[in-house]
């Protein structure tokens, strides 16, 4: 095996087996800061022996038992601490680098309890997300940072940041009980819808799509199904994300612009991830609990992924959906929605009239969708001159290129 | 990038187990072939990054002595 291909090698390994790592350390040391970097001091220790030595049968667990030995040399340079020596020392005995089956025993509760400790809310949400990236999905720093276009400096730093505030508020490396899961929970689904839009809708660039925070996103979201299936808001999650995902072919024409919804070929549609969205939303439907955001928006997306015509979708249920959605989580986005919802199955002139009740709410101020749907609406009633203002304005307020060269090809047909 | 696991073994080969698979979250479906005369087989078909990825992953799934065949699927 040559050195790129081992280099390769350790990639791949690094991405499937370091969140395991720093999930079973941080079990050891109670300090998700320390996990991090003794995991990562064992992959600088994988990049010097293994294109040397061959890579181990059993590489996940050499990571893990080499940085536990370096957590062990770490925490003997602190004081005060030789309680915890003798417990990873104690460990360290029992794993020995062909012994991988111990690892996964507990693995299970330690990525719960890591994911939840990553998404903790007492973090800035670009804080809970690098850090999400980087622990559970095994990204490294210049990979988040060209995923986000800013720079690996602002990512390290949010980073080192978000580790420092963790330790300042005490988080306890635990699986939260009680009515605090709730809100943990949905902290943790919040973060990794973000992942997910943030590929799915860049909101920043040239792009229109990013498709490894997707798949990032959507792989997090079905282990998180898997460690948590009790939740039916988590499969509410994969579901929304499965079927959204199932339209990235079908969202951008042959140059890259968007192709909206209604206008998509839907034989472009991926319907092997539609069929498990249906699946996961069913599985949510299963656990008979009240319907979440997630859940909600997973089945008005199921609303479309059902039909294989646009002219087929059901948008009285779509409508009746946002309004349960709107009593859930009131928002005037999701106003908007209904009021496309409310156009579609009755016309015009009714989304026309919801969209002019909530035009004047401070959130929809500077949102380039308000502008850009009610112009929408008085091109099918008729009123052009009205439209091209509205297309214009819409074109001013995003921060897509794509999107932007878009609105302004509705406004000049007006 | 999607990868088509085939499975394929001679003799008695137990329903694929892709646990591990799913708890990692990249098993997308998986499936057991009708045996016939080259033997019994099945398939996984799994969402990873890369091939050394795929590879990597099937290398961790304890299976009996069989051929193990990895193609990467192209999404349409």
């Amino acid at each position: 095996m040559g050195a790129t291909s081992v280099h390769r090698t350790i990639d791949a390994v690094w991405r499937m087996e370091s969140a395991k790592v720093i999930a079973a350390l941080a079990r050891y040391t109670r300090d998700v800061g320390l996990a991090e970097e003794m995991a990562q001091d064992a992959l600088v220790a994988a990049l010097e022996q293994w294109p040397v030595d061959g890579v181990p049968r059993n590489p996940g667990a050499w990571l893990m038992t080499t940085a536990k030995r370096r957590s062990i040399d770490q925490i003997r340079r602190r004081e005060n601490l030789n309680r915890k020596v003798e417990e990873i020392g104690r460990e360290v005995q029992e794993v020995t680098p062909d012994a991988s089956e111990g690892i996964d025993d507990e693995i299970g509760d330690d990525l719960l309890s890591l994911m939840f400790t990553a998404c903790h809310p007492v973090l800035g949400t670009e804080a809970r997300v690098a850090l999400t990236l980087k622990m559970l999905g095994g990204l490294k720093t210049e990979e988040i940072a060209r995923a986000f276009l800013v720079s690996d400096a602002t990512v390290a730093q949010r980073i080192v940041r978000a580790k420092k505030a963790l330790a300042d508020a005490g988080v306890p490396f635990e699986v939260p009980e009680g009515p605090e899961l709730a809100t943990r929970l949905a902290s943790v689904l919040e973060v990794i819808y973000l992942i997910f839009n943030e590929g799915y809708s860049a909101t920043q660039g040239d792009d229109w799509l990013r498709p490894e925070l997707c798949a990032e996103a959507l792989r997090l979201g079905r282990v998180l199904a898997e460690l948590a299936p009790k939740e039916a808001e988590v499969h509410g999650l994969v579901a929304l994300m499965e079927i959204q995902a199932s339209r990235t072919k079908a969202r951008t024409g042959p140059n890259g612009e968007p192709v909206l919804l209604l206008e998509q070929d839907r034989g472009r549609w991926d319907w092997l991830l539609i069929g498990r969205g249906l699946k996961a939303l069913e599985r949510a439907e299963a656990l008979n609990q009240p319907p979440g955001p997630y859940y909600v928006q997973a089945a008005l997306a199921a609303c479309h992924g059902r039909a294989r015509r646009a002219e087929d979708t059901d948008w009285q249920r779509i409508a009746t959906l946002y309004q349960v959605l709107a009593s859930i989580s009131p928002s005037p986005i999701v106003e908007l929605n209904r009021a496309v919802a409310l156009s579609m199955a009755f016309g015009p002139a009714a989304g026309l009239a919801l969209v002019d009740e909530i035009a004047g709410e401070k959130a929809l101020q500077g949102y380039h969708l308000l502008p850009s749907v009610r112009g929408d609406f008085l091109v099918k009633l008729g009123r052009t001159a009205e439209a091209k203002a509205e297309f214009e304005k819409a074109a001013t307020l995003t921060r897509n290129e794509r999107e932007r060269t878009l609105l302004l090809g509705r406004a000049a047909a007006c | 990038m999607r990868f088509m696991v085939f499975v394929r073994s001679s003799g008695p080969l137990a329903a694929l187990h892709g646990d591990e698979l799913l708890r990692a979250g990249v098993l997308l479906d998986a499936g057991d072939f009708v045996p016939d005369s080259c033997g019994i087989s099945g398939f996984w078909l799994i969402d990873v990054r890369d091939h050394e990825e795929a590879v990597e992953r099937m290398k961790r799934i304890a299976l009996p002595a069989c051929v193990v065949e990895i193609r990467q699927v192209a999404v349409v």
